[in-house]
């Protein structure tokens, strides 16, 4: 009795359950067919693919390459980097006065409006100085050294002065990492005296060319245009821009190469660059930046610190193989602590070439044995560990040991900073921060920096005294002597091994121009482009 | 009484436990040899700078009295801040739990309406063309490490085929958030082409994680399939006359269904391990991969953060498993 | 021994699980001769990067990587490396787990009690989570994934050993061997260790595939040994920026790990057939 209770309970369900199986199946299926095919491509909206996070939207919070992105087009600075090679240009200021000593510079500003509708006034430039000075981030230690709290004044709503502690020739350079914030508005959202750090992190108080719409730190951002901005726009433009985070290379490369992006980041290997060159979607632009790679070598440590080592070094790293081969020829040899084409620069220097004898002369005169050694690697950057491979192959050659060791960038720029925690050697990249070479040599290779910018622990007299007087006058010439002297000592002291200056390869739609490259920007400013 | 007996047991246990989890995670996540500090005042920063900044957010603090703090914080429902995106942990976790808990899911879903038929076939008609291709299909299945699947599968059908997409949850912004789960709010939202978009960028993921459950499924399905036809009861049945779909549908795969169920479980817990590299991989935003990324990156508070969370969930999925053995097996002592 | 002989013969008449005792005999050959039966045994330490990223072809049966180097050989050579990782990892967490699950289950009170705590805390993170932590505190290298890996799997064989030993406690023999006045280790190691072993040995076999999944995953997250080591998660994650161009590097690596772990897991459900006829995995003897 009770089995055929069960089974007529039981019959109907496994009926019912093959009805709904076959009626979802055909919804389903109707769902996808009724659905409208996807279009990513919309007329006036840009979308780019970065390789980095968008972490926070706080301006003032972060200073590097990979997320300038939204600083570059909410925000403004009072001065603006623009092409290559990078010329400095009157942004929000329309005029700058220095004074005859050199300490105070006064800024007379443009009409300009935040993107709420109030004015730009210089409270607001005050505002966001003593902000970046209080909160210590990002761009400030640029700041740090050269300005005090609560010397900038608003002379009037249009006029501004910075009263610098010394006199300082990069101070001009550095002024467009400033970024305008809406004092009024961000005073608004103040909490415990954070600088209101929790509300902009996701909001928006800039007077830049795109007004924030959208932002998760997952997906990235996206802006709409602002038609108020104090530029002007001509009669093209973007409507929207939204810069997206896809991790992956071979995602940036498919989604540029189907037409699913417009613009990707302008540092892929070679052999992705390749790939997109054969794309009838996308115009591969090349131009030469400003973005060095080197081997930081630790000159406090033994056997570093002994300049025949540091030669054989310098002489044991197949700089053909590497550009040529592993590179395909797509960035140009740089053998001093300064990229090529900015001036200062020394020109006709050969530098050092892969020649295991000579490598092996200066290795004789060292003090035996010789210990193994750590080199460091960028977790997640292959060029860093190929480098590295190539490098500890020829060592091995030498009969030096060697250990490479890969860890996160995270982990390594803390080590960096740390006289006992740094590697023996470690292959970075230095990029443009500012668009002078004290961004470089002076300081990478001048002795106060030791522990944060100056990661070689080199200290010369002689190099610092070119740099510190380099830092101060704003005589263009002196500056440029200087300059190329000290690379060229760093050079012969081989400080570090110096590898190439990168080419930039920038991938862009065929449907877009207007794209303006710059070595602090790298393209990535939208204001100028739009959609043939 | 018995099961009351050991639901009691685990509840006590349970605080003790998380306790115990935190403890360990927060010595791990200090042992790491990276200073987000450093990597958070950025590049250019003077040491002055740096330890300005570790003052600021209570790092230069001894350790006992960071984490009590933190156990403090956590009670009130304060997860705490990243140290790597300064944004409030609770807010990175309530946004990615979902990704990874609708993932899983879904792919639980997938691999056990796929696999338990499957396995049914497979058992019933043993020794035929399907059911030894099928043994062949499941072995593989486990034995395929899942980020080179997962890769494989990117390369075929993303990149020379272009049949899915490569990566990501969602190409556009996604629906408005109403559970997290972007099937559930694009459905809710009545948007058949976000539901679209949601949908096909969870084939490769899916396909990526159903894959070893199912051939787990399968085999456990067969087995017990196979153990039931062989007992006594259904050899009973048989004598008596019952067709064959009936004791098959009706009896013998209620009870292969015990021993799957429970495997379900287990299954989980390899699901949400294999998610970390699927996730990376597919660029899928769960929790998975923000484990990974906040490990490599010496983020503590969302380290501690997730691992708070997922603990919790395992110890709760274990729980649920253990007393449903116990429901469904009364046989079984703890 | 009687055991062993009739053990052989009922794997030889299994054909699947020979299939899997061949592969692994396959892995242990590629490893032990991997400098004679690669054609370029240099390519270890040695590089060449005007031979990068070739397709295969004569000279390089698998083609070339990134630096130029021939991947068949570098898979022999990480061959050596899979092996190393899985025994001794495998070994430590048995070595480990086993007496703590033994201890535990033979003992009641408070003590077994926290032995089990202790393991579930461990359980309680995804163990791939885990080792990633503890392989990211300790530096990347072969050392510290074995580490690694063994401190997150003894709680795996410590809960198996204490679930078996409760149930066999109960069992008359035991009762009989306490009645009869033997010692609590005489009783765990010589008569409650022999019944269970047979389990353990099927879970070995069968963790030892997914312990080099494991360490492949951990490689290929960046976290195994650091570059140029042929390990195969590494030569994985370094294929993919190279992707889809140079297919086999991707492609080749991924295989041995399939065919190895393959191996093992074919191996362990044979094993299983033959030792555990509480679980098997199909019924009747002729298929």
């Amino acid at each position: 009795m009770t089995q055929r209770l069960l089974r007529t309970l039981m019959r109907p369900s496994l009926k019912d359950l093959a009805k709904t199986a076959l009626l979802s199946g055909l919804a389903l299926g109707l769902a996808f067919t009724a659905a409208p095919t996807h279009e990513a491509e919309a007329k006036d909206k840009f979308i780019f693919a970065n390789s980095s996070a968008y972490n926070t939207m706080d301006p003032q919070a972060l200073f590097d390459v990979g997320r300038v992105a939204y600083r570059l087009n909410l925000y403004d600075g009072l001065m603006r980097w623009l092409d290559n090679p990078p010329k400095l240009n009157l942004w929000l200021a329309e005029s700058h006065k220095i004074s005859s000593d050199g300490k105070k510079y006064t800024f007379k500003l443009k009409d300009a409006k935040f993107h709420d509708g109030s004015p730009v006034e210089a409270k607001d430039v005050v505002y966001s100085t003593e902000r970046i000075l209080a909160l210590k981030k990002g761009a400030a230690s640029l700041f740090v050294k050269v300005l005090k709290p609560g010397t900038t004044k608003a002379v009037d709503p249009k006029t501004v002065e910075f009263n610098l502690v010394k006199p300082s020739a990069i101070f001009l350079a550095t002024i467009p990492e400033i970024h305008i914030m809406n004092s009024d508005l961000m005073k608004k959202h103040e909490k415990g005296g954070d600088w209101s750090s929790a509300w902009v992190s996701k909001n928006d108080a800039g007077s830049g060319s795109f007004k924030l719409k959208r932002y998760d730190p997952a997906k990235g951002f996206l802006a709409e245009r602002f038609t108020d901005h104090f530029y002007g726009w001509g009669d093209k433009y973007l409507d929207e821009i939204e810069f997206r985070t896809v991790v992956e290379i071979n995602s940036r490369v498919l989604g540029m190469m189907k037409g699913d992006f417009h613009g990707a980041d302008g540092y892929m290997p070679q052999d992705q660059i390749k790939r997109l060159r054969t794309s009838k979607n996308v115009n591969v632009m090349e131009q030469e930046s400003m973005r060095i790679f080197y081997f930081i070598i630790h000159n406090a440590r033994a056997p570093m610190n002994d300049i025949h080592f540091r030669k054989a070094l310098s002489y044991a790293f197949d700089y053909d193989g590497f550009i040529k081969n592993i590179l395909s020829n797509s960035v140009a040899r740089n053998p001093v602590p300064l990229p090529n084409n900015i001036w200062g620069a020394p020109s006709g220097v050969k530098g050092y070439t892969f020649d295991l004898k000579k490598a092996a002369e200066h290795l004789a005169k060292v003090k035996k044995p010789i210990r193994e050694i750590t080199i460091g690697a960028l977790a997640g950057y292959g060029q860093t560990e190929q480098a590295a491979v190539l490098l500890q192959n020829a060592l091995a050659k030498l009969g030096v040991k060697s250990k490479i060791v890969a860890e996160t960038w995270p982990v390594a720029s803390g080590k960096m900073r740390n006289e006992q925690q740094m590697y023996d050697l470690l292959p970075l990249w230095k990029s443009t921060y500012y668009a002078d070479p004290n961004n470089w040599v002076g300081e990478m290779y001048y002795s106060p920096n030791v522990g944060s910018r100056n990661n070689s622990w080199y200290k010369d007299a002689q190099v610092d005294k070119w740099i510190a007087e380099a830092i101060e006058t704003t005589d263009r010439k002196v500056r440029e002597a200087n300059y190329a002297k000290a690379a060229t000592k760093v050079m012969d002291d081989a400080a570090g091994i110096f590898v190439y200056n990168t080419k930039w390869f920038g991938p862009y739609s065929k449907k877009v121009d207007g794209v303006r490259f710059s070595p602090i920007g790298n393209a990535q400013e939208m204001r100028w482009v739009y959609f043939k | 009484m018995k099961l009351f007996v050991l639901i009691l047991n685990r509840f006590f246990w349970f605080f003790p436990t998380v306790l115990g989890l935190m403890i360990i995670t927060f010595g791990i996540s200090h042992v790491i040899p990276a200073d987000p500090v450093a990597f958070l005042a950025g590049d250019n920063a003077t040491n002055e700078q740096i330890e300005a900044l570790r003052h600021q957010l209570g790092l230069d603090q001894p350790l006992h009295t960071q984490l009590t703090n933190y156990i403090f914080r956590l009670f009130q429902g304060d997860f705490g801040v990243s140290l790597y995106t300064l944004r409030p942990i609770s807010d990175d976790l309530s946004s990615r739990l979902p990704a990874t808990l609708e993932l899983t899911l879904v792919s639980v879903l997938v691999s056990a309406m796929i696999g338990i038929p499957l396995g049914v076939f497979s058992a019933v008609h043993r020794n035929s063309a399907l059911d030894h291709f099928l043994r062949i299909f499941t072995v593989s299945g486990l034995a395929m490490a899942s980020f080179w699947f997962a890769i494989l599968l990117q390369l075929l059908f993303a990149m020379e085929w272009n049949l899915t997409p490569l990566q990501g949850r969602v190409e556009s912004w996604g629906p408005d958030v109403v559970t997290g789960f972007f099937l559930i709010d694009s459905i809710i939202a009545w948007d058949a082409e976000m539901l679209w978009d949601t949908v096909s960028h969870m084939f490769l993921p899916v396909a990526t994680l159903a894959y070893p459950a199912m051939a787990t499924i399968v085999r456990f399905t067969r087995a017990g399939v196979l153990n039931a036809m062989n007992s006594n009861y259904v050899l009973y049945e048989q004598s008596m006359g019952f067709p064959r779909s009936v004791i098959i549908w009706k009896y013998v795969l209620r009870n292969a269904l015990i021993g799957t169920i429970t495997q379900i479980g287990l299954i989980f817990g390899v699901l949400i391990a294999n998610a970390v590299v699927v996730e990376a991989v597919f660029d899928w935003p769960g929790l998975g991969y923000y484990a990974v990324q906040s490990i490599l990156q010496s983020d503590y508070n969302a380290i501690m953060g997730f691992t708070f969370v997922v603990g919790v969930i395992f110890i709760i999925v274990n729980l649920l498993v253990d007393i449903s053995h116990g429901f469904i097996d009364p046989r079984e002592s703890r | 021994m009687e055991l062993t002989r009739f053990l052989i013969k009922k794997l030889v008449e299994d054909r699947v699980a020979l299939l899997g005792v061949m592969l692994i005999f396959a892995l242990f050959l590629a490893a032990f001769f991997a400098p004679v039966i690669a054609t370029f045994p240099a390519d270890v330490a040695e590089f060449h990067p005007k031979n990068r990223l070739l397709p295969p072809d004569d000279t390089f049966w698998f083609g070339t990587d990134r630096m130029g180097s021939d991947i068949y050989s570098r898979v022999l050579f990480g061959a050596r490396i899979t092996i190393t990782i899985a025994i001794i990892a495998i070994g430590v967490s048995v070595l480990v787990g086993v007496p703590v699950g033994l201890i535990a289950g033979y003992y009641h009170g408070w003590f077994s009690e926290m032995l089990m705590r202790v393991s579930d805390i461990f359980l309680a993170v995804p163990q791939i989570v885990l080792a990633i932590a503890i392989a990211q505190t300790l530096g990347p290298s072969i050392e510290n994934i074995i580490l690694a890996l063994s401190a997150t799997y003894w709680p795996f064989w410590a809960r198996l050993v204490y679930a078996e030993t409760r149930s066999i406690q109960n069992e008359t023999f035991v009762e009989a061997c306490i009645a009869l006045g033997a010692s609590p280790w005489r009783i765990m190691v010589l008569h409650i260790l022999p019944n269970i072993s047979s389990s353990i040995i099927v879970r070995t076999t069968i963790g030892m595939g997914g312990t080099i999944l494991t360490a492949a995953t951990l490689g290929f997250l960046g976290l195994g040994a650091p570059a140029p080591s042929p390990e195969w998660g590494r030569m994985i994650s370094e294929s993919r920026e190279f992707l889809p161009m140079a297919w086999w590097y991707a492609t080749v690596p991924g295989i041995a790990i399939f065919l190895v772990v393959m191996g093992f897991n074919l191996l362990g459900d044979g094993l299983r057939d033959i030792l555990d006829p509480r679980i098997r995995r199909s019924v009747s003897h002729d298929d």
